[in-house]
């Protein structure tokens, strides 16, 4: 531990300022309130602060952030240029707790190198707490961890009457301090700095009535507690809980073209699962509409969709959400302890780590891309109905998509922006198969294009269905209306490798027969006998020669015979179709192992990263979209 | 070819299109990606040969009716620009007494007066309403005064093909993204929780309170925000007084009225 005196501190920071090579940030105040922001005096910084109104997470995911920008008139993509390096002073420990966090969200797997390439170029400078702010109660998080966790920081300012007591956390930090007129600290002075820590963490304590531990269960057995609905009906939906929060990570996308109309922007922004459309796909169909189940969402995926991805609780205490939260219900001490009163059961302690631990950042290694995508051709375009539209893609580098059968990519249109879009083709050969249905800007877009225009992909995506578990298996594919578009990737691949599966059935309906996807296909069908299929349509008039049955899907089931103890069924449609078609299913005695589904919702990204398309904590673009009814079924959002 | 546009007002204070006529440097880059061929404010030509008719103000009068009928006849995109043009504006609460109160409030109705305007056309006081009330409005651009970023943008998506870019979450996001001091917190009325974000949030970033000139997101939680404001000690009638302001038209909805 090293001293300086505040004067000697003042004269460090302002020889910072002024060393062109970096920005300095720290905190400012802004009218009663404190906020992280550019410096330009020492004498601005306010080590006295209890919290930001914002966390420092913005220097990491910005508001808004370019992750590429685009020239249209050349076809041009360009990453966004490197940031300068940045020095934040002044960052409490339940922040860099909370920065430990989102370490571990953007670089665990699918390395995020918008993320990485911030993150490297910052150099965090910790401050304990002088002030404690009311709402606060990282205190809590301190003593249900018997004691303060381990936190990365290059260095560590406590503030100790006239002077300042740094600790170096690392070789940047202990190398900026190398300008510095330092002293070693004496043994007085490092036992008072640690007691002054332990006073200001018990200080940072609420009446919580439930140990942290314990919020994982006490969510888990509250899941249908009326007091969701009750605290909602106060809700505002405006979002603040999230954006305030410094482990809320979650962003939407969008493209913006400037006034040349051929250059600009993909960005990146804050987006919050209090928001009504954070889950609405393209077709208009919103996920989690109620807002109940939006404001139960934010406390489980803190207390327990997060722990389960990644083994961190994302909760740091800091208490924005409790000050910010204009009607006064996101304070989670209030919320777990109104839980826990109702609670009868004993409440099981979770033996996970509260905290995430520090992440090597300066080891990582680099990031992978994730989001620019690879260029690619339209080879052929053919309409299939008045809605729907086959395109027959090339990568332009050559190399084949090497998907699984029902697998997505995302359909980038530049200026326009993402769509996440099932291949329908089986796997192998030097193009793929997507069919489109016209209903947002990108799809619009694509129906205008022609052969030889220019997309954009990423990936293939997510788990598609597990054609070495399937083979030697009797397979009866269900498929309803654009279920039939990625059920297609693997019917295909089993028609053409009919000798290495059972009984094959297929059963498609759709609205009306004008609504028939890849009916010239169909046709083929008639001249094979190796395996039957059944079309239905749920209305049709008499001149439209429909030679198919009549009625919903789920009434041709009967009319096939199929021993469902040893069928495994592919049931892939709209969301209001999966519950009549599984019910019509398990009542035939199918077990519920034997079916498998593909489920929609709004996969932003495809890296597990925008969070748009959970299903309660199950990453859909990652986890799915293929699951096996029996393992997706208990998640209560799956067939809401 | 470039596409026609073509600017016309109603009754407002002809403010939105000020904001235009304000772009300054940028106007170079709109009238690079349109031919602007009528615009009163700025130029003196007028011609009927457009394709996209930007229309402020509401409507109130039979002439008025008759007015917009023929430009959207003319156009082929009709965009409804500013509060008065989408919502009715400020004028709309005028609504809530009778043509007859308003045209003597107005013109006067002390006896001895020359005329309440009886007989004049000019002077008919009918019911404000929004463009979309009486023709078929293919985009809105929200605001008292439009944001002239948010015209930019619109008029890129249109010309690009894309839906504009009109958020549909509340103003409370781009003002948390300011990080601003919370309206609230100071003690301040604030309709930023109901309010159609897209602004980006000025009157709290200049530390006023959003009035909530853009309108209602689609869903708002007025019940929510009524409580709130209650706790904050504002009676019911203050409430709706100040709700009220560029919002009456959903509040005439929720009465039944027109």
């Amino acid at each position: 531990m090293k001293i300086l005196s505040k004067e000697d501190f003042s004269a460090f920071v302002n020889a910072l300022i002024e060393d062109d090579s970096m920005n300095v940030e720290g905190v400012i105040s802004k009218g009663e309130k404190f906020v992280f922001g550019p410096l330009d005096s020492a004498d601005d910084l306010r080590l006295d602060y209890d919290v930001t109104i914002l966390p420092p997470k913005k220097y990491f995911l910005p508001q808004y952030e370019t992750m590429m920008t685009f020239d249209l008139a050349e076809g041009k993509v360009a990453k966004p240029a490197v940031t300068k390096k940045t020095v934040i002073i002044g960052i409490h420990p339940y922040d860099l707790g909370a920065i430990q966090q989102m370490d571990k969200y953007f670089l665990d797997t699918n390395v995020d190198d918008n993320y990485l390439q911030k993150r490297k170029n910052t150099v965090l400078i910790g401050l304990m707490p002088v002030n404690v702010s009311e709402k606060a109660f990282y205190g809590n998080f301190v003593q249900a961890m018997g004691g303060p966790p381990e936190a990365a920081f290059d260095l560590m300012l406590t503030v100790n009457g006239d002077n300042i007591a740094v600790i170096a956390g690392s070789d940047v930090g202990g190398s900026l301090l190398d300008k510095a007129n330092v002293r070693d600290a004496t043994l007085e002075e490092v036992e008072k700095v640690q007691s002054m820590q332990q006073e200001i963490f018990r200080k940072a304590t609420r009446d919580l009535n439930v140990n942290p531990k314990g919020w994982y269960d006490l969510l888990a057995k509250n899941y249908g507690s009326d007091v969701w609905a009750e605290q909602a009906e106060k809700c505002l939906a405006c979002g603040t809980c999230t954006l305030v929060c410094p482990t809320c990570f979650c962003y939407d996308v969008t493209d913006e073209v400037n006034l040349d109309v051929s250059t600009g922007e993909r960005k990146r922004t804050w987006d919050g699962c209090l928001l009504r459309d954070f889950t609405k796909v393209g077709t208009g169909e919103i996920f989690r509409e109620k807002k109940e189940d939006r404001y139960r969402h934010r406390f489980n995926r803190k207390g327990r969709y997060l722990p389960d991805n990644l083994d961190f609780l994302a909760c740091v205490g800091c208490g924005r959400c409790a000050t910010q939260c204009v009607p006064d219900i996101a304070d989670p001490v209030e919320l777990f302890n109104m839980l826990a009163e109702t609670t009868t059961e004993p409440i099981e302690e979770s033996t996970r780590p509260l905290w995430a631990g520090p992440v090597d950042i300066a080891g990582a290694p680099d990031g992978d891309f994730l989001y620019i995508p690879r260029s690619a051709t339209l080879k052929r375009v053919e309409k299939l109905t008045d809605r729907e539209t086959l395109f027959e893609i090339a990568l332009d580098d050559g190399k084949p998509l090497g998907h699984q059968p029902g697998q997505f990519v995302e359909v980038s249109i530049m200026g326009t922006g993402e769509a996440p879009i099932s291949v329908s083709s089986a796997p192998g050969g030097d193009t793929f198969e997507t069919v489109v249905r016209k209903v947002g800007d990108v799809t619009s877009k694509l129906h205008k294009m022609q052969p030889g225009d220019k997309i954009g992909i990423r990936g293939p995506f997510g788990t598609g269905f597990d054609v070495e578990a399937l083979k030697g298996k009797n397979l009866l594919f269900i498929g309803g209306g654009l279920g039939v578009v990625p059920m297609r990737s693997l019917y295909n691949h089993v028609l053409n490798n009919r000798g290495e599966f059972g009984d094959v059935t297929i059963l498609y309906g759709c609205k009306e027969p004008c609504e028939l996807l890849f009916s010239e296909e169909i046709k083929t069908w008639k001249d094979r006998s190796d395996f039957r299929h059944l079309l239905t349509v749920d209305s049709c008039t008499e001149d439209e020669g429909w030679e198919g049955d009549i009625g919903v899907v789920g009434t041709l089931i009967p009319k096939v015979e199929f021993d469902p103890k040893n069928t495994t069924a592919i049931v892939v449609g709209p969301p209001i179709f999966y519950r009549f078609v599984i019910a019509d299913l398990t009542k035939t005695g199918m077990p519920e192992e034997n079916i498998i589904v593909s489920l929609e919702r709004r996969m932003k990204c495809g890296v597990g990263k925008c969070g748009h398309c959970q299903i309660n904590g199950v990453y859909v673009c990652k986890e799915g979209p293929v699951f096996n009814y029996k393992e997706i079924k208990d998640q209560p959002e799956a067939f809401e | 070819m470039k596409p026609k546009i073509a600017f016309f007002d109603f009754a407002s204070c002809e403010g939105c299109q000020l904001q235009i006529a304000n772009l300054e440097e940028s106007v170079i880059d709109v009238v690079g990606l349109v031919d602007i061929v009528a615009f009163r404010e700025v130029m003196k030509e007028a011609s009927d040969d457009y394709d996209i008719a930007i229309v402020e103000g509401s409507i109130a009068r039979p002439i008025d009716v008759e007015r917009l009928k023929k430009i959207r006849e003319n156009a082929s995109i009709l965009i409804a620009f500013g509060t008065c043009a989408h919502l009715g504006g400020i004028q709309r609460l005028s609504n809530q007494w009778t043509p007859q109160e308003n045209k003597e409030e107005v013109y006067g109705r002390h006896e001895g007066a020359e005329h309440t305007g009886d007989d004049n056309p000019f002077f008919e006081q009918p019911r404000h309403r929004a463009l979309d009330e009486v023709v078929d409005v293919d985009y809105v651009i929200p605001g008292c005064p439009v944001n002239r970023e948010e015209v930019g943008k619109v008029l890129v998506a249109i010309l690009t093909g894309k839906k504009p870019p009109i958020p549909d979450y509340p103003v409370c996001v781009e003002c948390k993204k300011k990080e601003n001091v919370c309206m609230f917190e100071i003690g301040k009325f604030c309709m930023g929780p109901l309010a159609r974000a897209g602004c980006g949030a000025p009157c709290p970033t200049a530390g006023n309170e959003c009035e909530g000139c853009r309108g209602f997101v689609s869903d708002p939680h007025v019940k929510a925000h009524t409580e709130v404001l209650a706790k904050y000690g504002l009676t019911a009638d203050d409430i709706m007084r100040r709700k009220n302001m560029f919002t009456y038209r959903y509040i005439e909805k929720s009465k039944g009225g027109e």
